[in-house]
């Protein structure tokens, strides 16, 4: 039975569906583009060689995808809020290098080529989804799939 | 219980991540994900046009030497009616000059002539075609065109038109492009100028209505 949510329950919900959302969309757009193209923006950060950088493009955008749909959904919500929170904070240690070393870097590869924003606007856009991810971890147990498979309780 | 909710939790997780995957490889198959843009000097016909064709050619290929003259009549006819985007597709295993060509041909862009230099590309790709060692060919049409070539071996040689080709090359990998040349005519796919033909006569009447004065 759908009981009627308290606002946090539907901030929870909302933030579950927008942090789930946004990288379902940025992990579908990685995947449909070639992974060299994502793998030259990861090149671009000087972390990883190039051919690990290619196994990274070839990864991350599905991971993105699982890891968002199952979060939306609500599938081990708090371990996916978690896991997704512990991603985007990778991100920011990512973008927050790139910045401070003034790396000369055009395409942040977050959402493909069609779309790069500047390193600050990005980092700035990745607290805002902690910040839901957070919200999500806390308050996103309503309508769930969790609670639709049955109870914890034995 | 508990396992027992893990265990449907588990099989949900499953079926979702199946289904995700089965619907980005099929969008990946009917050409549905982003394409990268091409550069002005390779695209032809006014932006806005009804019809818009991706080709994916190799300057070695006889096929797509036949095709780019269907083309070129094709853009006569229908005039604002189409708009034709060329991307390079050197088939590497068995055309070994031909990324060198892409790559000259786009620097020959950069200086204003990229039409003209990948015609003769195409006309005299039976002499550089196989060619042993780097063909004469590449130097001597730049300069039956009056191009710079020693600014277009800077060029040729450029980490970034190297990225691009790659780049290029790779976007018709996940398309499924296996053969050259290989068109997307508003998305749907064609393989040689025979299919072109085909699949262009079902927007007929969008380019001839564009096509009028």
């Amino acid at each position: 039975m759908i009981t009627k949510p308290s606002s946090k329950e539907l901030a929870g919900l909302l933030a579950r569906l927008a942090v789930g959302g946004v990288l379902v969309y940025s992990g579908v757009i990685k995947a449909l583009a070639p992974a060299e193209e994502f793998a030259f923006a990861i090149e671009s950060y000087r972390v990883l060689n190039a051919q690990l950088s290619l196994w990274a493009a070839y990864a991350v955008p599905w991971i993105e995808l699982y890891a968002g749909l199952l979060l939306a959904a609500g599938v081990f919500t708090r371990f996916f809020a978690a896991f997704n929170g512990a991603m985007l904070v990778f991100f920011e240690l990512l973008l927050g290098q790139a910045w401070l070393r003034g790396l000369p870097i055009t395409s942040c590869g977050c959402f493909g080529s069609s779309a790069s924003n500047s390193i600050e606007q990005e980092f700035a856009q990745n607290i805002g989804l902690l910040c839901l991810a957070w919200a999500a971890f806390k308050y996103g147990g309503w309508l769930t799939a969790d609670n639709a498979v049955g109870p914890d309780e034995a | 219980m508990i396992q027992r909710k893990n265990a449907r939790l588990l099989a949900l997780a499953a079926m979702l991540i199946f289904l995700s995957t089965l619907a980005v490889l099929l969008a990946r198959q009917f050409n549905m994900g982003p394409t990268l843009p091409v550069p002005a000097y390779r695209s032809f016909g006014p932006v806005e046009a009804p019809v818009q064709i991706y080709e994916y050619t190799d300057f070695a290929c006889p096929a797509c030497r036949h095709a780019a003259e269907k083309i070129d009549e094709m853009l006569k006819v229908f005039g604002a009616g189409l708009r034709v985007n060329f991307k390079h597709y050197p088939l590497l295993t068995i055309h070994p000059w031909s990324f060198h060509a892409a790559a000259y041909a786009d620097c020959a862009g950069e200086q204003g002539k990229f039409k003209e230099y990948a015609g003769l590309l195409f006309a005299g790709q039976e002499k550089w075609g196989q060619a042993k060692d780097k063909p004469k060919e590449f130097e001597a049409y730049a300069k039956q065109l009056k191009l710079d070539w020693p600014k277009m071996v800077t060029c040729g040689d450029a980490p970034e038109t190297h990225k691009r080709l790659k780049l290029e090359i790779a976007e018709g990998d996940v398309k499924g492009v296996t053969a050259t040349p290989t068109f997307f005519i508003n998305g749907r796919r064609a393989v040689g100028s025979a299919q072109l033909i085909d699949q262009a006569m079902k927007f007929d009447n969008m380019l001839r209505s564009a096509a009028k004065p």
